[in-house]
């Protein structure tokens, strides 16, 4: 027993003396190969500490409300506005000063500045370039099309990204019209739902489907390994009267109860500098969100296609409409 | 107010019969603590108006109660299956190299039901091991889908049979064989004894196993969101996380509470229904030699078990931990979750067995309805799913005592009351053979209580102490939804890098933390199994 008390305390000590060797605390909801090449070279340039707490953007939210004011983190990064959007709702977050946040576009920040967006996804079609039967499909509403049976791949719909799309499109078409199309793509995917989008892009590229509904840069990250793999990437809805192609941002807030916000500030002025800009989003084939930042070459121009109207922190405020609407069709 | 005044006597004798019940006020500390995840849900769920029962009872309730009820009982039917086949032949025939099939039966424990999820996702895949086969043994066909029930059935019967197996094992090699004798004297074929014979008499240790594979399928995490099945266990995590309804979390956990406590209650009725008493004098079964024709029935059997629940995995992540090892992937970092763990699982364990003591103890000697009561409210942490007991320690640590907060203080205490009812369990056995009598010899040969409890409580309880303590360290190694919201900053245990890993699909870096769980659990399963050896 007595060794289980000394332990205890020795433990104790030794987490203690673990997140004191930190000065900024990251609660990243983002991958880690992604995250880590931008925090060492933020270490490297300012000689501030980061120690990063990775885990899904959605639970580390919930960590971060139900911890209230005992909370040591410093920063919330997140891959979806939903959540920062909730985050802002929740009042978990203070605003970055205006001088920092001015480099990010408007429509890429939360109102008051309460969470700053870092780099930008596109939800895209991915198509089989062998299977002529699917190049019909130009929309996003075409997945509802019965001649897609057994053709068409999403992910199910935990997934933050495609409930982000689906509220896009319900803001643009409305409730019934994105109820009927969800109804439609539950006939065509047999049942089968895939966990990962790069799973999408690989049952694309062998054949196992034809068409799928993802972010743009699974495509690329699949080119990679395989240069010559039968696939494209198709920008839905571009004619004159379609609503565009749905976007969503990765961004990051510093905590209301963030005992360091000159460094936190720090971190963010790093990410959206040109530099940190260019390191957070190409890692990814991502659109850096700050203007003027090339994206990676092979991605489609931002600004050469016609993107949906929708304000980033929509995607927050209309994210449990859009889940009952999810929900009442009955998507796996 | 007036009758208590009256009679000093009464108080005084109740205080003298209580004096001595230091161990009942330790046991209601413990009690109090364990109880913390149930009463947050009571308290959370009291606040749902009637509107959001309704719409709960009516939209989420009756797809729930299908999912996860047909889940339990395939999983049930499944672990019978192999658990109860795998100990017959096991208990009945001695075979080459029976050491090692008992062995081969017991290591698919040291996998996380995450990881064989992860696992056989992974394999089954177009270019996966099994993918493969599949495709060049069925040409044309497309390779079966994880993605559903049964996806989830293969996997939790894989992770769970082992306790089956044990527990049956444990059975029939203290069963006694003038039963079975005397069946077929009066000319019952050996098919006809198994099943009016032994699988009546194997009753008890069959429901035993049965609940504890039912009690892991109902608050699995792990597997089922893995393979988004939605279970009460999933829905609620998600209830929780995507819409920050704590509410209806803790609404639905009520629900799955009364399921469990149902299932709990019957399988106790029944088993003590079931009691068969032998008599002293019965002769004890022995194995009978294989002949040579089964000894290659019972290995094929026993192989394609231990094949697909624990040997593919296995080799699955050995080929990737080598791939990351050549790729100079295990870093001072890895070995960093590798400490993480294995002090946190000391940790836990130690409290764990610690805490178990007093409330086993006053149960073993007062008997009684209070004490009863105590080892039912023990039990909370069987019934809830972890999400939900994470949820309710936090939310109490930060409302009562937020100084303890974010250490590993509040993680081990989570680990307790998770895993205080498998710690009790253990040790229950041992108290038992702790009579009054025994300590009462002791004070009168002028012990006081701390002489008392090192030289003669502790010494007999040193070996359910020692079970419960592998038991405990085993699961927390393994703990994924509570470490998930409850670890420290920054710090990240085995399962919680298999989780990330597993969801970026860095498969080079998921495989060797699961092959550390598999390969760190083995010597703690090496010692449980030699203080369990049957005979």
């Amino acid at each position: 027993m007595k060794s289980g008390v000394s332990l205890l305390v020795l433990a104790s000590l030794l987490i203690s003396q673990y997140v004191q060797a930190a000065s900024l605390v990251v609660y990243s909801g983002r991958k880690d190969k992604f995250i880590k090449p931008v925090v060492a070279e933020f270490t490297k340039e300012t000689g501030i500490k980061v120690l990063l707490h990775s885990g899904s953007s959605t639970s580390l939210l919930n960590k971060l409300k139900l911890e209230g004011s005992n909370s040591k983190a410093d920063l919330f990064i997140s891959n979806d506005a939903g959540n920062l959007e909730k985050g802002k709702e929740m009042n978990l977050f203070s605003p970055v000063s205006d001088s920092v946040a001015a480099s990010i576009p408007q429509k890429l920040r939360a109102s008051d500045n309460s969470w700053i967006g870092l780099s930008a996804r596109a939800r895209v079609l991915v198509k089989n370039t062998n299977d002529k039967s699917v190049e019909f499909v130009n929309s996003v509403f075409d997945l509802a099309d019965p001649r897609l049976k057994g053709k068409l791949g999403i992910t199910h719909s935990g997934n933050e990204s495609y409930i982000a799309g689906v509220t896009v499109y319900m803001e643009s078409m409305g409730k019934e019209k994105t109820s009927k199309w969800l109804a439609g793509m539950k006939a065509n995917i047999d049942g089968k739902v895939f966990n990962k989008h790069s799973k999408i892009v690989k049952a694309v590229a062998t054949g196992k489907r034809s068409v799928g509904l993802v972010n743009h840069y699974y495509i690329y990250r699949h080119l990679k390994k395989n240069p010559k793999a039968p696939i494209k990437i198709v920008l839905p809805d571009q004619g004159k009267n379609d609503i565009g192609v749905a976007w969503n941002v990765a961004g990051v807030a510093i905590t209301k109860e963030s005992k360091n916000k000159k460094d936190a500030e720090r971190f963010i002025a790093f990410v959206t500098s040109e530099k940190g800009q260019s390191l957070f989003a190409k890692v990814n084939s991502e659109y850096p969100a700050r203007e003027g930042v090339a994206a990676a070459p092979e991605v489609p121009k931002a600004g050469s296609y016609k993107v949906a109207p929708v304000a980033m922190p929509v995607l927050g405020q209309k994210r449990n409409a859009t889940l009952d609407l999810i929900e009442a069709v009955g998507m796996p | 107010m007036t009758s208590s005044l009256n009679t000093p006597a009464v108080t005084l004798e109740k205080i003298k019969t209580r004096a001595p019940s230091m161990r009942g006020f330790l046991a209601l500390l413990v009690v109090l603590i364990a109880a913390i995840p149930l009463l947050f849900v009571l308290f959370s769920s009291g606040k749902l108006s009637l509107e959001q029962w309704t719409n709960l009872w009516s939209n989420r309730l009756p797809e729930l109660l299908g999912n996860t009820l047909s889940l339990a009982v395939l999983v049930a039917i499944g672990s019978m299956f192999l658990g109860v086949s795998a100990a017959w032949w096991i208990t009945r025939r001695d075979f080459a190299y029976r050491r090692l099939a008992i062995w081969l039966m017991v290591l698919p424990l040291t996998i996380p039901t995450y990881v064989f999820a992860h696992i056989y996702t992974i394999m089954l895949e177009q270019d996966g091991w099994l993918g493969q086969l599949w495709l060049f043994l069925f040409p044309g066909t497309s390779i079966p889908e994880i993605f559903n029930i049964f996806g989830v059935t293969l996997v939790l019967v894989l992770a769970g049979f082992s306790y089956v197996f044990l527990l049956v094992r444990d059975a029939l090699s203290r069963s006694q064989q003038d039963v079975e004798e005397a069946a077929r004297i009066h000319g019952a074929t050996p098919w006809q004894v198994f099943w009016r014979v032994n699988l009546p008499m194997l009753r008890p240790a069959i429901a035993a196993g049965i609940a504890l594979v039912v009690l892991h399928v109902l608050s699995d995490f792990g597997a089922v969101s893995m393979l988004r099945y939605q279970t009460f266990t999933l829905s609620i995590y998600l209830q929780m996380s995507s819409r920050f309804d704590y509410q209806a979390a803790a609404g639905l956990s009520l629900v799955l509470v009364t399921l469990s406590l149902t299932f709990m209650v019957l399988e106790r009725f029944f088993r003590n229904r079931q009691r068969y008493y032998g008599s002293g004098q019965s002769k004890k079964i022995t194995a009978q030699k294989a002949t040579l024709f089964e000894t290659i029935a019972i290995w094929l059997w026993l192989g394609l078990i231990a094949t697909f629940a624990f040997l593919l995995p296995l080799a699955w992540m050995i080929s990737w931990s080598w791939q990351a090892w050549q790729q100079d992937l295990i870093d001072t970092e890895f070995w960093g979750y590798v400490g993480n763990s294995f002090t946190v699982s000391a940790l836990a364990a130690t409290l764990t067995v610690i805490a178990a003591l007093p409330v086993a103890l006053y149960h073993a000697r007062e008997r009684s309805a209070v004490s009863q009561g105590f080892l039912y409210l023990s039990n909370v942490g069987f019934v809830l799913p972890g999400p939900v007991i994470a949820l309710g320690i936090l939310s109490f640590v930060i409302a009562t005592m937020p100084a303890i907060y974010g250490g590993m203080t509040v993680l081990a205490l989570a680990m307790m009351v998770r895993f205080l009812p498998l710690s009790i369990q253990a040790q229950e056995s041992a108290i038992q053979q702790l009579t009054p009598s025994i300590e009462q010899a002791a004070r009168s040969l002028g012990a006081n209580w701390y002489e008392n409890l090192r030289r003669v409580i502790l010494p007999i309880l040193k070996g359910g102490m020692a079970t419960a303590w592998v038991l405990v360290f085993i699961d927390t190694l393994k703990e994924l939804p509570a470490t998930l919201l409850l670890r420290p900053t920054g710090f990240d245990t085995l399962p919680v890098r298999i989780w990330i890993e597993a969801s970026e699909e860095m498969l080079e870096l998921a495989a060797p933390a699961a092959l550390m769980l598999v390969l760190g659990t083995m010597p703690v399963l090496w010692i449980l199994m030699k203080s369990s050896k049957p005979n």
